[in-house]
């Protein structure tokens, strides 16, 4: 390969790997707290995709507030989830592999509604740049992807500000690290929980309006939320700086991969070199253990 | 004729569900990748046969082979972690066998898929194997293996302290239910005729334990009764067809609310029981 199509491919990754690390990130989120593996954030994300192109399409095709309305709307649909599926068994005090089957079952839902409702066509946002790509020098780079990076980066350091500085946050990590413990110390634990989702929310409405903009809205669009889980595995469950870079790694390896090995051997190579790592490195790249408590 | 097919079609998915109840019912691993041995058993035996030009039996225990050490490659890495990345990993391996199988085109016929395949099994087959799968899995359930691995599924850590070796239990379990779902697979082949990569994705398998679920995890007739309803369910009423997999998920995230034992509970339905029920009245 020549060395500008490899930095070109590198850039198409980070880009790609930026938007793969806000689904691992939103998706470890939930991991943290509640110990279990979310599957319905891939179902916040299908509604996100739709309901940005709803808006930007139909009702008003400004980029920004759409996105933060889409943005905002996600937030409150994992709000909503949580309060519908996983706080009645929660409250009972149900085995973790309930909320698993119920995170499956509710991807399924939406991924099902969707598929029924507007399943037989292809939705595609609104063009918001007219100029689709830049040149520099020898380079193409394309705008798109270039708004996705600074997205994700944008989003995920608002979230690192708010994890780390905010009473919130704060009260977020306490629940993580025990769930217990933080509800004795006079946290509303409840509300910390629904907090959660909504962030994760957010994160997944921006997730579903950046996958809706750069490739198009379908019912399996939730699907890609595999890419993040596979980074949140990689980077090590409960480490979300962790799944951060292995977002990034991710998406880079795979666009590289796609160029050198074509698209039908790629997703091969992705998983089986997965299960050799977690053969060998089980805890991810963070290396942050995970205890089980009696 | 038409009530056959229905029954036959619902009959082979049944092997499928028996075959996840198994895993999840014993040992409370989840699996998203029953898809893949699905297609890799349907697959195994469909090339075994047509292509090595094998007589149809050995094709068939050619799949079952293949299944369970499939199951087994894939056990050595993940059954002694978290559920979760057990889960996880299945989850990429359903995804996985799909790519490979579009990958090797030549001998699968990629996005194709395969047909041509002679129709060897019929309804009898079929119904017999459910009878001697169901079998095996009530017997194990009673022995003292299943449960051991009952305990393990309740809590791991108390039953390694009892001295139950929690990794060597699941992958017993594992590999015997990978290779159920592998045997239901190459049945499919030869009764649908017609495989292809696409035909069991994730949503697939995702199915298959929730159907376990809502059946409930403790009876083994409660999860035969409601995968027989939802597989038929589509078939007599086309109408709403399109709409069963809503109404199975809004019905799964009802019942695991409201009724977490699911919805038969620990319902098991034995001649030596429903005898004594009559003595006793």
């Amino acid at each position: 390969m020549k060395i500008n199509l490899i930095l070109q491919q590198l850039l198409n990754g980070i880009s790609l790997g930026g938007v793969y690390a806000l689904m691992a990130v939103g998706f470890g989120l939930i991991f943290n707290v509640l110990k279990f593996s979310n599957f319905s954030h891939g179902g916040v994300v299908a509604i996100c995709a739709y309901f940005g192109y709803f808006i930007s399409q139909h009702v008003y095709p400004n980029f920004i507030v759409t996105l933060i309305l889409t943005a905002i709307v996600g937030g409150f649909i994992g709000v909503i989830i949580e309060k519908l599926i996983f706080r009645p068994i929660r409250l009972k005090g149900a085995p973790l592999t309930l909320f698993l089957v119920n995170s499956i079952t509710a991807a399924m839902l939406v991924q099902q509604f969707f598929a029924v409702m507007w399943g037989d066509n292809y939705y595609p946002y609104p063009e918001f740049i007219k100029e689709t790509a830049i040149h520099i020098g020898e380079f193409t780079v394309s705008k798109i992807y270039l708004l996705m990076l600074s997205i994700s980066a944008f989003v995920l350091l608002i979230l690192s500000y708010i994890l780390r500085k905010t009473k919130i946050g704060i009260a977020i990590r306490a629940a993580s690290s025990d769930i217990r413990t933080p509800s004795l110390m006079g946290i509303n634990i409840d509300f910390v929980i629904s907090t959660a989702f909504f962030f994760a929310g957010i994160l997944g409405g921006v997730t579903g309006y950046l996958l809706g903009m750069a490739f198009t809205v379908d019912p399996f669009i939730g699907s890609m939320i595999l890419k993040g889980i596979i980074a949140a595995i990689i980077g090590g469950m409960g480490s979300l700086g962790g799944g951060v870079v292995a977002g990034l790694l991710l998406g880079v390896a795979e666009s590289l991969l796609i160029a050198e090995i074509g698209a039908s051997l790629t997703p091969i190579v992705i998983y089986a070199s997965i299960i050799l790592l977690l053969l060998i490195r089980p805890e991810g790249i963070s290396g942050k253990g995970y205890i089980v408590k009696a | 004729m038409f009530y056959l097919k229905v029954l036959e079609i619902t009959s082979l998915y049944t092997i499928l569900v028996l075959g996840v109840y198994l895993m999840t019912g014993l040992t409370g691993l989840f699996s998203l990748g029953q898809g893949g041995f699905v297609s890799i058993g349907a697959y195994t035996a469909a090339i075994a046969f047509m292509k090595l030009n094998l007589p149809f039996p050995v094709a068939l225990m050619m799949a079952v082979v293949m299944g369970a050490v499939l199951g087994f490659l894939i056990g050595i890495p993940t059954l002694r972690l978290r559920r979760d990345y057990f889960l996880l990993v299945t989850f990429c391996l359903g995804e996985m066998v799909r790519a490979a199988l579009l990958y090797l085109a030549q001998l699968t016929g990629g996005a194709l898929g395969m047909a041509g395949m002679p129709r060897k099994v019929g309804l009898p087959l079929i119904l017999i194997s459910i009878v001697f799968i169901t079998f095996i899995l009530y017997s194990l359930k009673r022995s003292r293996f299943g449960r051991d691995c009952i305990a393990v599924r309740d809590d791991e850590l108390a039953a390694s302290m009892m001295g139950i070796n929690v990794f060597a239990h699941k992958m017993k379990v594992f590999i015997i239910s990978s290779a159920i779902t592998a045997y239901g697979g190459a049945l499919y082949a030869f009764n649908i005729l017609f495989i292809e990569p696409n035909l069991f994705n994730w949503l697939e398998s995702g199915r298959l334990i929730i159907i376990t679920f809502v059946g409930g995890l403790n009876s083994i007739a409660g999860v035969i009764i409601t995968s027989a309803i939802y597989y038929s369910f589509g078939e007599f009423f086309r109408f709403i067809d399109v709409w069963r997999d809503v109404l199975l998920a809004l019905v799964v995230i009802l019942v695991v609310i409201f009724r977490p034992g699911g919805l038969f509970q620990g319902l098991e339905l034995l001649p030596q029981k429903l005898l004594s029920r009559t003595e006793r009245k």
